[in-house]
């Protein structure tokens, strides 16, 4: 049996898909964050031991016309894949919008079960819906449902009634006019008879306290938080606070607490191995893959803490209206009202922010969101912050809130460039997106997601950084004829051969030594890989004690330990951050992009960008804090000047592209 | 014999993180260490409308 999960944007359809099949597919209190259908199976205790259930949970529609992608896969799949049953997930507390949408699925001929979400909601509003009299005027069974409850939740009722409801005729209680499907009139004229037809149930079945015409305290909030100039200073201040709870406060307490316990295994493993184990071998084992992947592990507290904290503010419904705060600035640059929603999700994962892209229509504004999208620090950069913010400022919180703010300003000035480089006309866009309103956050859904990322971290670690870190401990240990470098000779090594034409490139950038040059590139694996290397290629498995680094430096200054400034290490964190972030990455925009030319292009602008940027950090960093630039900075002045005037040049030439398409038009 | 032991674990933890790599990627997963980081196959065609 096949039942399709349908409704409105964020009418909770994930939440009840999560619920009645125990996955645990992304959900987010605000609309649009499913993109795709995604398939599971109903719980046995729910479906009570009933043949297999499969539930498909589809994106937020309004209406069976489609307007957008998303509304596109919801209305395909109900019109032609034979669902047996839909669940049609109704927003108690915004029935009139809902219901426009049930009753053109109840003209589909396949049995309808309504959900009334959010019955919860409406309680402390104290609306009060007839459900008994809604299902009568529908000709469909209504189940109250709180998806978001574990108990008393209406779910075990409700698939009850769809296993009842399989088979059965489905009655159309208003069924559309036949009109012209491009007459517009028509069609305005059809979904008006529509919204009368649905404003009469409303008037009879429901009973509101507070009338909507009213300004609640949600709306006083709004007017401050989503504001056009406190909205950002606001955001500011709340991404602070969640770096330093994360990353000053509680994170380093239980990351300290798990780095004894990796540096107690280290010892351990160290017993174990004795002295009959050959060196090269004990090194393989205990500094690439217990010493480098721990180095990595040490770091997961406190992006748990992090994500913790992010699901926290998404679920309130915070996040949507940093949304609404950030579309104002989008939209002035050419980029889709929409792309603020890939690069919310880029904040976890560029990968996924990157396939959200394809809801983007316009081409241009889609292939420019998926190459700008990366410029939000992923859950993978966040170790990288930590430890440089961690070892070179003393945890400070700015550090990771800067690092977030000069990635928005970095999209805002790429979306400028690209728009001049591309020659098109900015075209305005419309993105209309429903604020949800603010709720208690619910732990258990930020603990789910702070798990899920604690999952996928250690898996991460245990497979993709391990690997390389073998690799990278294989490279620093032999030389091109496979002997094992002398001590204090890693410079013959094979890694130090590789890296080091690199890290002439990067001495003007303020860290041009082949061991950062070697992190910084097996970074493009993984970003976490950069905290690997790192820990491999100085021999330290211990992030979190500083004490430990300054060790390894032979000093006490613990910059030293990496011959870095404090400025060079904030270029270096600047250049990891803002270039390409991974391979998985680089694939996926590949595959939004459809288009290697833009997909090259982009790849050249991050990687110039990151330079830029470190450039200009180190170099006036440097200026700033010793009254002289720093090392490298003719040649390095050389290379960022020809990447500016290459990216002007191309400017002109999109300009010169523009002026002819409009000259073309008036014609 | 004590390189041998090591060596062979060393070989082991290898093998399987190799391993998990590949029953990943076959999964779908286009990103492993996201947790979103899987795909259905159904792919918009933004050109239909």
């Amino acid at each position: 049996m096949k039942i399709a999960l349908t409704g409105n944007p964020n009418s909770g359809k994930t939440t009840l898909f999560n619920a009645i099949t125990g996955r645990t597919e992304r959900v987010g209190n605000w609309a649009g964050v499913t993109i795709e259908k995604k398939e599971g199976e109903v719980k046995k205790s729910i479906s009570k031991g009933n043949a297999s259930i499969i539930a498909v949970d589809l994106p937020g529609a309004y209406s069976m016309s489609p307007y957008t992608s998303e509304e596109h896969i919801t209305s395909d799949f109900v019109k032609n894949e034979n669902p047996d049953v839909i669940i049609n997930i109704v927003d108690a507390t915004n029935l009139s919008r809902s219901l426009f949408f049930s009753t053109q699925l109840l003209e589909l001929g396949i049995p309808v079960v309504i959900a009334l979400n959010k019955s919860d909601l409406n309680k402390k509003k104290e609306t009060r819906i007839n459900a008994n009299v809604l299902s009568k005027r529908l000709g469909c069974p209504v189940v109250e449902t709180v998806s978001i409850a574990g108990s008393n939740n209406g779910l075990e009722k409700l698939i009850f009634t769809v296993i009842e409801s399989k088979g059965k005729t489905q009655q159309i209680p208003f069924e559309g006019l036949a009109i012209n499907k491009t007459n517009r009139s028509a069609i305005e004229a059809s979904d008006k008879k529509r919204y009368e037809f649905v404003k009469s149930i409303v008037l009879e079945i429901e009973q509101r306290k507070v009338s909507s015409n009213r300004q609640t305290k949600q709306d006083v909030v709004d007017r401050i938080v989503a504001h056009k100039w406190f909205g950002i200073p606001i955001f500011a201040l709340v991404m602070w606070t969640v770096f330093s709870i994360s990353q000053t406060y509680v994170g380093p307490i239980f990351a300290n607490i798990l780095a004894g316990w990796i540096d107690g295994l280290y010892r351990y493993v160290e017993g174990l191995l004795g002295q009959g184990v050959s060196p090269v071998i004990k090194t393989i084992l205990l500094d690439g893959i217990i010493g480098g992947v721990g180095a990595v592990v040490g770091f997961l507290p406190l992006i748990m803490v992090l994500f913790f904290l992010l699901a926290l503010l998404e679920d309130c419904g915070y996040m949507a209206r940093v949304a609404v705060v950030m579309d104002r600035f989008f939209k002035r640059v050419g980029l889709s009202g929409k792309s603020i929603i890939p690069m919310v999700i880029g904040t976890g994962c560029s990968v996924p922010g990157i396939m959200a892209t394809r809801m983007i229509k316009n081409d241009r504004q889609r292939r420019t969101t998926a190459m700008l999208t990366p410029f939000m620090p992923c859950g993978a950069k966040l170790p990288v912050i930590a430890l440089f913010a961690g070892v070179f400022f003393n945890d400070a919180a700015w550090v990771g809130t800067t690092m977030y703010f000069l990635g928005i300003a970095l999209i805002i000035l790429g979306a400028l460039i690209v728009v001049r480089i591309s020659g098109e006309q900015n075209s305005r866009s419309f993105f209309i997106m429903e604020l949800p309103e603010y709720k208690y956050p619910s732990i258990k859904r930020a603990t789910i997601e702070m798990l899920s990322r604690a999952k996928a971290y250690i898996l991460k670690a245990s497979t993709i950084i391990l690997l390389s870190n073998v690799v990278v401990q294989l490279m620093q240990t032999f030389n091109w004829q496979f002997q094992v470098v002398a001590e204090g000779a890693q410079n013959t090594s094979i890694l130090a051969s590789i890296a080091s034409p690199f890290a002439i490139l990067l001495m003007p950038l303020g860290f041009g030594v082949w061991q950062l040059a070697a992190a910084a590139i097996t970074g493009f694996i993984a970003k976490e890989n950069v905290v690997g290397t790192i820990a491999v290629v100085y021999s330290i498995k211990n992030f979190i004690d500083t004490d430990a680094l300054a060790l390894v430096g032979g000093g006490a200054d613990v910059a030293s330990a990496m011959g870095l400034t404090s400025v060079a290490a904030l270029a270096y964190l600047v250049f990891n951050l803002f270039t390409p972030p991974c391979f998985a990455a680089i694939g996926a925009m590949n595959t939004e992009m459809e288009n290697k030319k833009w997909l090259l292009g982009g790849i050249s602008f991050q990687l110039g960008t990151g330079y830029v940027v470190a450039f200009i950090v180190y170099q006036v960093g440097t200026l700033l804090t010793t009254g002289v630039f720093g090392n490298g900075f003719l040649p390095g002045l050389i290379a960022v000047i020809s990447i500016i005037s290459y990216v002007v040049y191309l400017m002109r030439k999109g300009n010169q592209k523009s002026l002819a398409k409009k000259a073309v038009l008036e014609v | 014999m004590d390189n041998i032991v090591v060596i062979i674990i060393i070989l082991a933890i290898i093998t399987g993180a190799i391993a998990k790599v590949v029953i990943e990627k076959r999964n779908g997963n286009k990103c492993i260490g996201c947790p979103h980081g899987k795909s259905s196959d159904i792919e918009c065609n933004c050109d239909d409308f």
